[in-house]
């Protein structure tokens, strides 16, 4: 039965139905509850009734209307300056990783290993960590004798805890952008290397000249993962501070969390969940227009 | 060719019955909620409306079925739990309870199962204004229990009874006895001077007197709705906001509660870093005499002891707000037991309630006062508070109006207290609260 159709569309045939199992999770769980989350952003719905009255766009006027929504925005600086830091470490780390080095699998692994950890789990150990009387880094400092700082509220003291925080994102993620840095040097055709060797390039040439060009595109795909994460980031400030000392780490989607939940503001929530995925594109945007500048693509 | 050909049949035939199993699953599902036969634990919204539930008689035996139980205390499941279980199926022995542990927001987790009409049998009422009840919840009045139970207008609405509290608290200080006697503080404090001179003794011996939890917010939830009441002497004073545009101010209830805490961090009385606080250990050390005090209600008494020491090194006096002599102290319900109106076995979910309340024992295991009036409680540190002829005080049914402000303002009231605690100029906190709270108030128009 099959004779009769030609080759081309068996081959369609076969790939609409691989495709459409895939397709039809990927609609029903992410762009359904996306037009869904539009819509609510137009209603004041309060979460559980069935009625969610339209109200146009009074969510988004209440949004920009209220200053001190974005001002939690500077809470995330702390989180894209670690990140960054993150990123020149990861390289650091994947090139050395990639050398001739004893024990370079098991130190991979070391470094890698965090990131399989659960979130929530981090966080509760870093909590162990970060305590200013029974914690372990304090202990730590008083035993070599650093005293004065020994004595740090970590968590406690508006300015140094979005840091804290920021630093376990980093011990966290480190590993993962690591790892891909890896997979992109390991992509670089040796040859390149072997003719800037005959060609008398010394290793810190062959770093800027060679290495960190071939990278280039897996370094931005690193770059907007970190800056989406430090505006998106939100676990870590929820278990271990709650958002503050008095909301100095609040993130803007624990905002997001309590107006849904907390205000029973579930329209006035979506509204703010769109805006921030719309800042997310402009800086994705942003991104993608200063690194391409003079750029071969 | 033909070879290919079975290939790629095998392929297509391959594929679809995939996709039809991926359906069928999913159908079954649904299939779970229809199908009515089926003892389904969860209630689907949708179809159990119309299922008929069998018709009440008398003898215990006649009511039957499957009910779940949505609760927070997931301490309590494999242990607590299946102990009344087994002592209920003794008198019903048709009924099977299931215990179902809530995630870590039951608030949350119970709306979003609202939302989806998936109620459990029985389970607390969440965070919803009264007039939706009806909407949600099976009225209780046929239980009998109406003219007995405390706090009966809380939860009700156009006079049918919904909810019923699971017990109830109230607040005080509780102190480990042994911390007391080793400072020398033999007799309870009765003003607000001698709690802070009691206190001073406490951290001259190298005790913390008061354990506050700040970090954790929900422990200065005495502070902040408790505290605010009794100094200004009026049980509907958190009601009273409705009328006020600049609620919050430095001589009324609010600002001397949140002043009182604020006193007691400048001159020490915390812990040494109130921003990095543990709560499960500090019950331990509660327990050890690391610590002294605990502002909170009386259901912390049992953690207390649980966290390793005994019942008589507990105790309990009602934290004296000012220095006239005289204490008060608040009486607040706990969570609320509801059935849902759409549940299967309805009566089965109401004497499953009603059993909880008069024979369970519950609220003497989880330390609240009876919802009962007039029975007594068993906690000895319970009738200790009592003797100190403290007069308890019941607040009033949150006006639906002044949530709305609250939620629409983002008032949380825990948070300003932290705020105010840690502003150098607190003013400047409760100027910026009044002021969201006028601008609320006046968009909803009240």
């Amino acid at each position: 039965m099959f004779e009769s159709i030609s080759y081309h569309k068996q081959k369609t045939i076969i790939i609409v139905s691989f495709l459409l199992i895939p397709m039809i999770l990927l609609g029903l769980f992410t762009y359904y509850p996306a037009v869904k989350l539009i819509y609510y952003s137009f209603t004041n719905w309060d979460g559980y009734s069935p009625e969610k009255p339209w109200v146009g766009l009074s969510n988004y006027k209440e949004v920009f209307a209220n200053s001190d929504i974005f001002k939690v925005f500077q809470h995330n600086f702390a989180y894209l300056v670690m990140g960054i830091l993150q990123n020149i470490v990861a390289i650091y780390f994947a090139i050395i990783l990639s050398s001739k080095l004893r024990g370079k699998n098991g130190f991979r692994i070391i470094l890698f290993l965090p990131y399989i950890m659960n979130g929530v789990a981090v966080a509760f150990m870093f909590g162990f960590v970060f305590d200013t009387t029974n914690g372990s880094l304090n202990m730590l400092l008083n035993s070599i004798g650093l005293s004065s700082l020994g004595n740090t509220s970590w968590l406690g003291t508006e300015g140094l805890v979005n840091y804290s925080l920021a630093s376990t994102g980093f011990w966290r993620f480190m590993g993962y952008n690591m790892v891909i840095y890896i997979a992109s040097l390991q992509a670089i055709p040796r040859d390149i290397y072997e003719a800037a060797k005959i060609d008398g390039a010394n290793a810190m040439q062959t770093l800027w000249r060679i290495t960190l060009p071939n990278m280039k595109a897996v370094i931005q795909l690193n770059l907007f993962l970190t800056v989406t994460g430090a505006l998106e980031v939100f676990d870590l400030p929820f278990v271990l501070t709650k958002g503050g000392p008095a909301g100095a780490s609040q993130t803007y989607v624990m905002r997001v969390i309590e107006s849904a939940f907390a205000y029973n503001n579930y329209g006035l929530a979506s509204a703010m969940s769109i805006i921030l995925l719309l800042f997310v594109v402009i800086v994705l945007l942003l991104q993608q227009f200063v690194l391409s500048r003079g750029g071969d693509k | 060719m033909s070879r290919k050909l079975f290939s790629l049949g095998f392929v297509i035939i391959l594929i679809f019955s995939l996709s039809l199993t991926g359906c069928g699953s999913s159908k079954g599902n649904n299939n779970a909620g229809t199908n009515s036969e089926k003892p389904a634990a969860n209630t689907n919204g949708d179809t159990a409306g119309n299922a008929t539930t069998e018709p009440a008689v008398d003898e215990s035996t006649a009511i039957s079925g499957e009910i779940t139980f949505l609760t927070n205390r997931t301490d309590m499941i494999g242990k607590e739990y299946d102990e009344y279980a087994k002592r209920f199926n003794e008198k019903y022995p048709n009924i099977k309870v299931e215990f179902e542990g809530s995630q870590t927001d039951y608030n949350q987790q119970a709306k979003v199962r609202m939302a989806s009409g998936e109620l459990p049998d029985v389970m607390f009422i969440p965070q919803i204004p009264n007039s939706d009840l009806p909407k949600y919840f099976a009225s209780l009045d046929d239980l009998g229990l109406t003219d007995q139970v405390t706090f009966k207008d809380f939860k009700s609405q156009d006079g049918q009874l919904y909810g019923i509290t699971t017990g109830n608290s109230t607040s005080g200080i509780v102190y480990n006895k042994k911390a007391f006697a080793d400072a020398g503080i033999t007799d309870i404090p009765k003003t607000w001077d001698e709690f802070l001179a009691a206190c001073e003794k406490l951290k001259a011996n190298g005790v913390i007197p008061l354990a506050s939890n700040f970090k954790d917010k929900w422990p200065l939830n005495t502070w902040a709705f408790d505290t605010p009441r009794l100094i200004a002497g009026d049980p509907n004073y958190p009601n009273e906001k409705l009328n006020q545009d600049a609620p919050f101010t430095m001589d009324t209830g609010y600002g001397k509660a949140f002043g009182l805490l604020k006193e007691l961090n400048q001159k020490g009385y915390l812990e040494k870093d109130i921003n990095s606080t543990n709560w499960e250990q500090s019950k331990k050390d509660i327990a050890s005499g690391k610590f002294a005090m605990y502002y909170l209600g009386n259901w912390v008494i049992n953690q207390i002891i649980g966290a390793g020491t005994t019942s008589d090194n507990v105790g309990f006096f009602p934290l004296p707000y000012d220095n006239s002599g005289t204490v008060t102290a608040t009486l607040s319900p706990d969570n609320f037991y509801a059935v849902a109106k759409d549940s299967k076995h309805i009566d089965a979910a109401k004497v499953f309630l009603k059993w909880m309340i008069e024979e369970s024992g519950y609220e003497d295991f989880a330390g609240f006062i009876s919802p009962l009036k007039g029975k007594e409680s068993k906690l000895t540190q319970l009738k200790e508070f009592q003797a100190t002829g403290v007069t308890l005080v019941e607040g009033t049914v949150d006006d639906p109006k002044v949530t709305e402000i609250s939620n629409k303002a983002q008032l949380d009231l825990p948070a300003v207290v932290q705020e105010f605690v840690l502003a150098k100029d607190p003013q400047t906190v409760l100027d910026k609260w009044n002021k969201s709270w006028a601008k609320a108030k006046k968009d909803l128009g009240y």
